[in-house]
């Protein structure tokens, strides 16, 4: 028998979902990695998921900051993804991230971890800019 | 590993004159490996008539139920051996937080929809979630995951030596994916089905009319046909038919099938309809044999 090599059907479902929203939105696994974006959080990155493939936390973070009001980076540890994989409950937060092109976006981040009956499987991060960008 | 199917009907019995050819009972299909291992796969009503013919032959099988739709369960209540006291019956399904197998399946099976209950049954019948990890049957590993479908819903690899049939009747891998361009770890359903040397899944819509189904839990036949080439099946059988589904419209989809099949690259004598009483030799790298069911029905007939 081969090694399973495949994503648990929550993550396969919730980017099924997540393909169909027109909201910004991101997949993250167990780990933190993001797995996948939608086109309207490409838009909002400025670069589509296709080009960028999977990025672990590290990676992801030197892309978009994110920053608090005073500028400062936010710190992987402290972002409301990592506390929804970490806390498995939802977490709620603004700042604002950088795109690819310099732009900056004032953004509200809502993290939804998945949990499935083997336990926490990732979470769904959606991003509500709030500076009219996106 | 020799294959039987005994219902190959989706969602609800179809008889009828219009249907004798591909048969009107849901889904069931006997698996029998090399050392006369039973295995049976979902309890459908076609799993009365397999039941009257094995007659005592069958003191121990093990039933695999994909889920607890009532076509796949129907016929647990019809089923010769329940009601036999020499029979040994082991009942394989998804987990649930909500209650356990039995106590699902005892929704069905007691009043007032049964005039039995399950505590009732003079067999000695156990009822086991499947294992998150793969298990032993007899000589062959059983492996479950979780598909798409409304509901817990199973897929099924059954291996014996180098031979594999996946089992997958209710499945929409197509919902909100492109099956042709996503990569295969994003795939419900594509590692139990890899290379296997004969997938039965389902085939419940055609393309026309998939539109009014959409998320419903069933594929339109060409992301059937999709699914199968992308997981590099050796074989593969079109199963869960629409009840709507009379005979002549089977083969007239059957004939558009191959067509497609053959567009995607696949070999026309590869695919086939399901039917019941239909029996596949199945053996590895593709060297299965089918005989015909009473209605004779050729395997991969093209042009039809």
């Amino acid at each position: 028998m081969m090694a399973s090599a495949q994503r648990p059907l929550e993550l396969i479902l919730a980017r099924n979902l997540l393909t169909s929203l027109s909201t910004p939105a991101f997949l993250a696994d167990e780990d933190g990695a993001l797995v996948f974006y939608n086109e309207a959080a490409g838009a909002l990155l400025g670069m589509s998921f296709e080009e960028s493939g999977r990025l672990g936390p590290g990676e992801w973070s030197a892309i978009i900051g994110p920053f608090d009001s005073d500028g400062n980076q936010i710190e992987v540890e402290e972002l409301p993804v990592t506390k929804a994989l970490r806390d498995g409950r939802p977490c709620h937060a603004e700042y604002s991230i950088r795109s690819t092109n310099g732009d900056q976006h004032e953004i509200e981040v809502s993290a939804l971890p998945i949990v499935a009956p083997e336990g926490r499987q990732g979470a769904i991060v959606v991003f509500w800019p709030t500076d009219g960008g996106g | 590993m020799k294959l039987k199917v005994w219902g190959a009907r989706g969602s609800i019995p179809a008889p009828g004159p219009d249907m004798n050819r591909y048969g009107g009972n849901t889904s069931c299909v006997q698996l029998t490996l090399s050392d006369g291992t039973e295995l049976i796969l979902d309890a459908g009503t076609g799993i009365r008539s397999l039941g009257i013919a094995m007659a005592s032959q069958m003191p121990r099988v093990n039933i695999l139920l994909t889920h607890l739709h009532l076509d796949h369960i129907q016929g647990l209540m019809f089923f010769p051996p329940c009601f036999r006291s020499e029979s040994e019956i082991t009942i394989w399904g998804p987990a649930s937080p909500e209650a356990s197998l039995e106590d699902r399946i005892a929704r069905y099976i007691s009043a007032p929809l049964s005039p039995v209950e399950v505590r009732e049954l003079p067999c000695e019948v156990s009822f086991l979630d499947t294992p998150a990890s793969e298990w032993q049957l007899g000589p062959a590993t059983i492996r479950a995951e979780s598909v798409t479908h409304r509901g817990p819903t199973l897929g099924y690899r059954i291996t014996e030596g180098d031979t594999s049939v996946a089992y997958i009747p209710d499945h929409e891998p197509g919902l909100g994916a492109d099956l042709a361009g996503v990569d295969p770890e994003w795939i419900s359903g594509h590692d139990l089905a890899s290379k296997a040397d004969l997938l039965i899944h389902d085939c419940q819509y055609t393309d026309d009319e998939y539109p009014e189904h959409v998320g419903w839990g069933h594929s339109r036949i060409t992301d059937t046909l999709t699914f199968a080439r992308r997981v590099e099946a050796e074989r593969l059988l079109l199963f869960h038919h629409d009840p709507l589904h009379s005979d002549d419209f089977l083969d007239a989809a059957h004939g558009k099938a191959i067509e497609c099949w053959q567009g995607l690259g696949g070999d026309p004598a590869k695919i086939e309809m399901a039917a019941e009483r239909r029996e596949v030799d199945v053996n590895s790298a593709g060297s299965s044999a089918s005989r015909p069911g009473p209605a004779g029905v050729a395997v991969g007939s093209a042009g039809r």
